[in-house]
């Protein structure tokens, strides 16, 4: 019982933890700006295709420690 | 090829977070009431309510270790491989403070099975082995601080404050109160009374009279 107990209580800790941090990395929400308003860009590809891509600020977002990009191929 | 990062939450990576806070939390939880044993200052009757925590919390935060581990071998930014998150001294980042959180796993690990082979190896060499408690406390701590990314600044210092004081209280108290006096009997007995007496655990009369843990 105490087994259970510990797991139930250490679980919904977690789920705690885990929700406090998504929220504070939501914060604060910064105000958008006219230059924020969502764009759409065509991207060719290299074997001709194309792909439309939704920019969301393009340019007036500051960058973030979890966003990875990779290097865009020449050509 | 463009690779598109969705705008979701990363998962895996506040997972990994949330976990290693969890654990580091079960851990303290775990030490605390082995130094309250160690000190007694408890009755036996609550010495062995308390062992039990002691055990039930060290092993659930030992799951929690699992779980951060698992994260962030997931978290396809941190790029850990299985090596790294086993291995100490391997990691991409901050390799040292990672290898100080897997030795304080490794330490929680042999602590947890120590009690599952406590009367194969004997009290005394389980009682030494459980000085290792502290090597695991401070290198968790020094990990969460240095390696963590949200123990920063005046918040890692309330958390190190929160989680140090009581252990660090009881250490002292530990150190500080006078031991209790031994009987004078035989040579066997005394050996005995005396490893019990050292030992964190209640008393429990064996079968023929001596006093063992």
């Amino acid at each position: 019982m105490r087994t259970v107990w510990a797991t139930v209580l250490s679980v919904w800790l977690l789920f705690a933890v885990v929700a406090f941090l998504a929220w504070t990395r939501q914060q604060p929400t910064p105000a958008r700006s006219p230059q924020s308003i969502p764009g759409a860009v065509i991207v060719k590809g290299k074997n001709g295709t194309t792909r439309l891509v939704v920019v969301s600020g393009a340019g007036t977002k500051a960058p973030h420690a979890t966003t990875r990009t990779s290097p865009v191929p020449a050509g | 090829m463009i690779d598109v990062v969705g705008a979701g939450m990363p998962v895996a990576w506040l997972i990994a977070r949330a976990a290693g806070l969890v654990a580091f939390a079960l851990l303290t939880l775990s030490v605390t009431p082995g130094l309250l044993m160690s000190t007694k200052l408890l009755t036996p009757r609550r010495q062995k309510a308390l062992l039990g925590w002691h055990q039930t919390l060290m092993w659930t935060g030992l799951s929690m270790l699992v779980l951060h581990g698992g994260a962030i071998l997931l978290d396809p930014v941190m790029r850990f491989g299985v090596t790294a998150v086993i291995v100490p001294g391997t990691a991409p980042w901050r390799p040292i403070t990672v290898a100080a959180g897997v030795v304080a796993g490794y330490l929680m690990l042999v602590l947890a099975v120590s009690f599952r082979v406590r009367r194969r190896i004997g009290v005394r060499r389980w009682r030494l082995l459980h000085y290792a408690s502290f090597a695991a406390f401070a290198l968790a701590l020094g990990h969460a601080l240095h390696a963590g990314t949200d123990l920063k600044g005046t918040t890692g210092l309330v958390f190190a404050a929160i989680a140090l004081a009581p252990v660090l209280w009881l250490t002292i108290a530990r150190i500080l109160m006078p031991h209790p006096v031994r009987p004078a009997t035989t040579p066997r007995a005394t050996r005995s009374a005396v490893s019990q007496e050292r030992s964190d655990l209640p008393r429990e009369p064996t079968p023929g009279g001596a006093l063992t843990a």
